[in-house]
């Protein structure tokens, strides 16, 4: 029995932790979301050469242009490519590991996205799609996007970085199998005010059938997006968490740090708790879903519907815990809380997840 | 990441499944048979049951060979945890001894405590109690008042202790005494091994809301115990007692969700019986608990990988304490949600038997009591996990 990251891949996963923290830090966001963008972009610090070819995506539409070349450079695009496209070849697992610490760096830009329509190509794609577009997506030469709602045929309301994307993977109708490859499409920005991500409604553009798109791959492909979301969402919980820790230790009321308060104390202590049972799930169902284990289905609807549960709790307590400070425009709290409410209502929110859950197991 | 037991391990599941479907009764799988007995029936039924299980090697699973265990990995502990309790195996009648006597015993016992208290213990042919509270100190176990006094190669014990699980039962009890007059708090504290069948012993019952009488209260008055079953230095009783809590806290999370699991389904039959399974606000408390009690699997996945890893996990132990007990407590509140006007009655309108669920519905009122309180354990969290300031 081992259950938890090897040692190759917690290596990883503090490489780009490391990276994030001093490469793009809070500063670098706050830049994004504070630039007025809808089309052109921060540059975020850090160093801005973009990736070979990567002028049109990169630096545009609140992707800044020095996290996007160190996403290709770090293999961080190409983590679930095949090798033979030029990929890592690596699992979901790892794939987790990134979006666990994109969420708690809550950066920004199209990673998600990019990742979910390269596995769409490649497990739904024909070859020439695949040589056409994996190995591209994988060097960060274009941006993905991969569409929760709507389909082709109706328009798609609010995709991530939907105005960046080069190649979106949507529904082709409503409610019917099949998706297909969008390129071309018009955007029309859609506001958010979770400005650590940019979303755009779609109409229109050239759609190619993606062949092997049966229910089987698209219920797969959705559960890999869950995964992916959930796992964001536990990276946010735990660093939420830890920021509150660490202000609370520091911060003194009544002569006495407010973290010596038994109420504080027992709240964050069920927070350990829940954030770590979420990292538990997640991480569980990303390998369930890889090696296609049985109850698979059962371990996403869980990773959901716990890292939903604790990205809301920890990031409210967040700002609740770091008093009037907390809920200022100035401290980074709010990116925080405000990116959880967007991923909890992404991928099957609490009710949709929970139901899930209740027809796996009533 | 790897899921799977070695082929020893699962030969020994096989080894154990057999022998279990062998030796337990059928009509013991029948939900409610053994609350339907009384409390000495139900410990000589289970005290036998167990010896028998013993004598077929399935005792101490992790303990070495020579002190009496089967000298297995803690692969095959976790598998013996889940396989009894899915063979509805019966609980226990030894809960204290096996889990947080014996090693504790292993871990800083002489070499002649070793040899005297495992294997008898592990066939119960001893039965132990656990003698820590007392009616003035219950979370602050270090107020205690129980004195004992050096007598020659004795000591002489006089005091109460309280909520004794199995004190009626019970042979013998690890117990906190203070043996230097005058200290204070956490010094001067021992942990003595009494004899419980001698005159300066009283044990009485106490009837618990469930009905049950589990637990109950001690009395000594006089009691004599030598001064060589002392656990761990004279004297330094509290580090005995935290390295002992340490394993109370972090129990076997595999078979707590293999029982809590199969409580689930049953509540779940209960909400068909009476047509709320289709109630949208029920599922979704169920399935609020339901992702508990998944996360509470993984966890228990998690802390096997770090004792297979030789990990200590130390304080970490109150968040497994806290994720069970809370979870377990969760569940049968929301049964008492779904039986809604009928939360108390002893039958449902087609016959079904409530009261093996309701008697679980009362225990779970305890669990976040005994072993430390939810509160310790949040505070435990909070201090020694996290950081914060006292
Ligand atoms: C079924 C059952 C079996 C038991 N078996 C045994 C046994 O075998 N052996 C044994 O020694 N004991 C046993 N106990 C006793 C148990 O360990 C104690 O009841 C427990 O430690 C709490 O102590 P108390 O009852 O004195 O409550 P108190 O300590 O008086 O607590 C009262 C309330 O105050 C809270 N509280 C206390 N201190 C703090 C604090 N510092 N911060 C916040 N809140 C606090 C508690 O959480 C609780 O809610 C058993 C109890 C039960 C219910």
């Amino acid at each position: 029995m081992y259950f938890a990251l090897t040692d190759t891949q917690r290596e990883f996963d503090r490489a780009v932790r490391d990276y994030l923290a001093q490469r793009f830090d809070l500063a670098a966001v706050r830049e994004v979301v504070e630039s007025a963008d809808e089309s052109g972009g921060s540059e975020g610090s850090g160093d801005s050469d973009g990736a070979a070819g990567a002028e049109r995506s990169a630096g545009s539409g609140g992707n800044p242009a020095s996290l996007w070349a160190a996403a290709g450079e770090q293999g961080w695009l190409a983590v679930t490519v095949p090798e033979e496209y030029d990929g890592l070849g690596l699992g979901l697992v790892e794939a987790q590991v990134i979006a666990r610490a994109l969420g708690a760096g809550v950066a920004p830009g199209p990673w998600r996205g990019t990742v979910l329509a390269a596995e769409a190509i490649r497990l739904a794609g024909s070859d020439t799609q695949r040589a056409t577009w994996l190995p591209r997506l994988a060097a960060g030469e274009v941006v993905g996007a991969f569409a929760s709602r709507g389909s082709a045929a109706d328009g798609l309301p609010a995709v991530e970085y939907g105005a960046t994307a080069d190649v979106v993977v949507a529904p082709a109708e409503d409610g019917v199998p099949g998706l297909v490859l969008i390129t071309g499409a018009s955007a029309t920005p859609v506001g958010s005010y979770d400005g650590t991500t940019r979303l755009a409604g779609l109409t229109g553009g050239s759609a190619e059938v993606l062949p092997g798109a049966t229910v089987e791959v698209a219920r797969e492909l959705a559960d890999r997006a869950t995964v992916l979301v959930a796992a964001d969402l536990v990276g946010i919980a735990r660093e939420a968490l830890s920021r509150t820790v660490g202000y609370d230790r520091e911060r003194e009321q009544f002569g006495v740090p407010v973290g010596s308060f038994q109420a504080i104390k027992h709240a964050l202590a069920d927070l350990h708790v829940g954030v770590t049972m979420a990292e538990h799930a997640a991480l569980y169902a990303s390998y369930a879903v890889q090696e296609g284990l049985d109850g698979a289905d059962l371990a996403v609807a869980v990773a959901k519907a716990k890292a939903n549960d604790v990205a809301l709790q920890a990031t409210a307590a967040m700002i609740q815990y770091h008093g009037g400070i907390g809920y200022t425009w100035e401290h980074e709290a709010h990116f925080f809380y405000k990116r959880a409410r967007r991923l909890a209502g992404q991928w099957g929110d609490l009710t949709v997840a929970r139901e899930r859950i209740a027809a796996l197991t009533m | 990441m790897d899921l799977t037991f070695t082929p020893a391990e699962e030969e020994f599941r096989s080894e154990l499944r057999s022998w279990l479907s062998a030796h337990i009764p059928q009509e013991w799988t029948r939900p409610g048979f053994w609350e339907s007995l009384d409390d000495d029936e139900s410990f000589r039924l289970r005290r036998d049951w167990e010896r028998d299980k013993a004598d077929a090697g399935f005792a101490g699973i992790q303990w070495p060979i020579e002190y009496g265990g089967r000298g297995g990995t803690p692969g095959m502990k976790a598998i013996y945890d889940e396989e009894t309790v899915r063979a509805h195996a019966p609980r226990t009648v030894n809960p204290l001894g096996l889990a947080f006597l014996a090693p504790t015993v292993m871990a800083i016992g002489t070499e002649a405590q070793k040899k005297e208290i495992i294997g008898p213990l592990l066939r119960n042919e001893v039965i132990w109690c656990q003698g820590f509270s007392e009616p003035g100190a219950g979370s602050d176990l270090a107020a205690l008042s129980t004195k004992g006094i050096r007598d020659g190669d004795d000591f002489v014990v006089n005091g109460q202790k309280v909520w004794t699980t199995n004190a009626v039962h019970g042979d013998k009890i690890f117990t906190m005494v203070r043996t230097e007059a005058g200290s204070a708090k956490h010094r001067g504290i021992s942990m003595l091994l009494i004899d419980m069948d001698q005159p300066g012993v009283t044990a009485r019952p106490l009837r618990q809301m469930s009905g049950a009488s589990e637990f109950g209260e001690v009395f000594f008055d006089d009691a004599r115990v030598p001064a060589v079953d002392c656990l761990g230095e004279i004297g330094d009783g509290w580090r005995t007692a935290m390295l002992l809590l340490s394993f109370e806290r972090g129990a076997s999370g595999i078979s707590q969700y293999t029982e809590f699991r199969r409580q689930y389904d049953e509540i779940v039959a209960v909400a068909r019986t009476l047509g709320r399974d289709t109630d949208p606000v029920i599922r979704n408390e169920l399935a609020r608990v339901l992702t508990e009690l998944e996360c509470l699997r993984l966890h228990s996945m998690h802390v096997l990988t770090q004792v297979e890893q030789g990990r200590d996990l130390g304080f970490e132990a109150s968040m497994t304490k806290l994720q069970w007990s809370e979870t377990f407590q969760d569940l049968w509140e929301v049964y008492d949600q779904i039986l809604g006007a009928d939360a108390t009655l002893d039958t449902l309108p087609d016959g079904t038997d409530l009261r093996p669920l309701h008697a679980q519905a009362m225990w779970s009122r305890s669990v976040t009591i005994w072993g430390g309180s939810s509160q310790v354990q949040r505070t435990i969290t909070a201090e020694r996990v996290l950081g914060l300031p006292r």
